[in-house]
């Protein structure tokens, strides 16, 4: 591992580095998910480059993004960060990204997610976050629930897919919602090793 | 010369200008400090960016109460307006509110805007009156997400949806 932050069974994060630029790259340009916004785009590590050294001009920052690594083969596999977060009221927003296809569907990504919102809540100590998403992600808004998230509006009109504009789904998160879902998630996966 | 946009009872909106560096905690949103040669950095930046901030003026004294954000990342067929007060105003709810009537009316039947958004704290009353007097659209709220002295309050998004904008199966 290389200089790990928060440290899970399978997964572990670390801050983001310049030389995740092409890796970032490389996940957008495979991707074959359409769900997420409007479609597959293609994207240059000059344009992330700049983008994560901007991620550490700013004190206190306003978004923190750690790179998800696997532990086995220290393999970079995604994103996961909170964002406009904001120190006074102590909230924040959290985005997550994971890649390529065939390392979704491994459980990778919730416990990257649970180790973010450990960060959240128990190193920023931060009261509450949201998350959006649009309402054709069905994935991330049932991941969302899985994690504790509540349901807390629909934003109308948020942006353009299937040649209509459709809503997007906002999610809150409080701290022992948090701490209930992931207790459920390690019962589950405890559960899931017993019944093998 | 005073650049003036939309005028109400009791408060107009203009553009920043350079001369506003000298009173940038009445429209720098945030409780932190701003001096006078930062604000003039950030007035430049800001003016040469795609969002656009006024200053939210008292109109009888001249005295900018607060300012207001406009922020579209599509050239206006959306908005989102957000505000910020002074922290030496008392009476920022009953201005604010007087703002959002007049910034609504402007973006969604003038300036032909198809949907305009606010965020509004859960105990700002006459904020969300005039939300509710303008037809917004209750959206979304977030719990506990604004800190007051001595406890929390929801975050309420509002939004006006233009009625002469046809939503296909929407």
């Amino acid at each position: 591992m290389r200089n790990p932050v928060m440290v899970g069974d399978r997964v572990y994060l670390r801050p983001l580095e310049v030389q995740d630029a092409e890796g970032i790259a490389g996940i957008d340009a495979v991707e074959t998910d359409t769900f997420m916004w409007r479609g597959p785009m293609p994207s240059s590590p000059l344009g992330h480059e700049k983008w994560i050294a901007k991620l550490y001009e700013h004190l206190p920052p306003t978004e923190i993004v750690f790179a998800v690594c696997l532990k086995e083969a220290d393999r970079f596999v995604g994103l996961v960060g909170v964002y406009g977060i904001d120190l006074v009221n102590r909230v924040g927003e959290t985005g997550s990204f994971l890649g390529p296809a065939e390392v979704r569907g491994k459980g990778y990504g919730t416990e990257a997610k649970h180790l973010l919102l450990e960060y959240c809540f128990d190193h920023l100590h931060l009261h509450v976050l949201q998350s959006f998403v649009l309402e054709t992600n069905t994935r991330s808004s049932a991941a969302l629930a899985k994690q504790g998230y509540r349901h807390a509006g629909r934003i109308k009109w948020a942006d353009v897919k299937n040649g209509r504009y459709v809503d997007g789904n906002v999610y809150d998160l409080m701290r022992h919602e948090w701490v209930a879902a992931r207790a459920a998630w390690l019962q589950s996966r405890t559960a899931g090793l017993t019944s093998q | 010369m005073r650049i003036v946009y939309l005028t109400g009872e009791h408060v107009y909106l203009r553009p920043l200008v350079i001369a506003d560096k000298d009173s940038a905690s009445a429209w720098h949103p945030g409780p932190f400090l701003m001096g006078a040669a930062q604000a003039e950095k950030v007035l430049k930046d800001e003016g040469a960016g795609a969002a656009r901030r006024l200053a939210l003026v008292r109109s009888q004294t001249d005295e900018i109460v607060g300012s207001v954000k406009l922020t579209s990342n599509d050239g206006f067929r959306r908005c989102w307006v957000t505000f910020h007060m002074a922290p030496s105003t008392i009476d920022c709810d009953a201005l604010r509110a007087e703002a959002l009537r007049l910034i609504v009316r402007w973006l969604r039947d003038q300036m032909e805007v198809m949907v305009v958004s606010v965020e509004v704290a859960g105990d700002e009353e006459e904020t969300i009156a005039a939300a509710a007097e303008l037809g917004m659209v209750l959206s979304a709220r977030l719990r506990e997400f604004v800190s007051r002295a001595a406890c929390r309050v929801d975050r309420l998004t509002y939004q006006a949806l233009n009625p002469r904008w046809e939503v296909k199966d929407a």
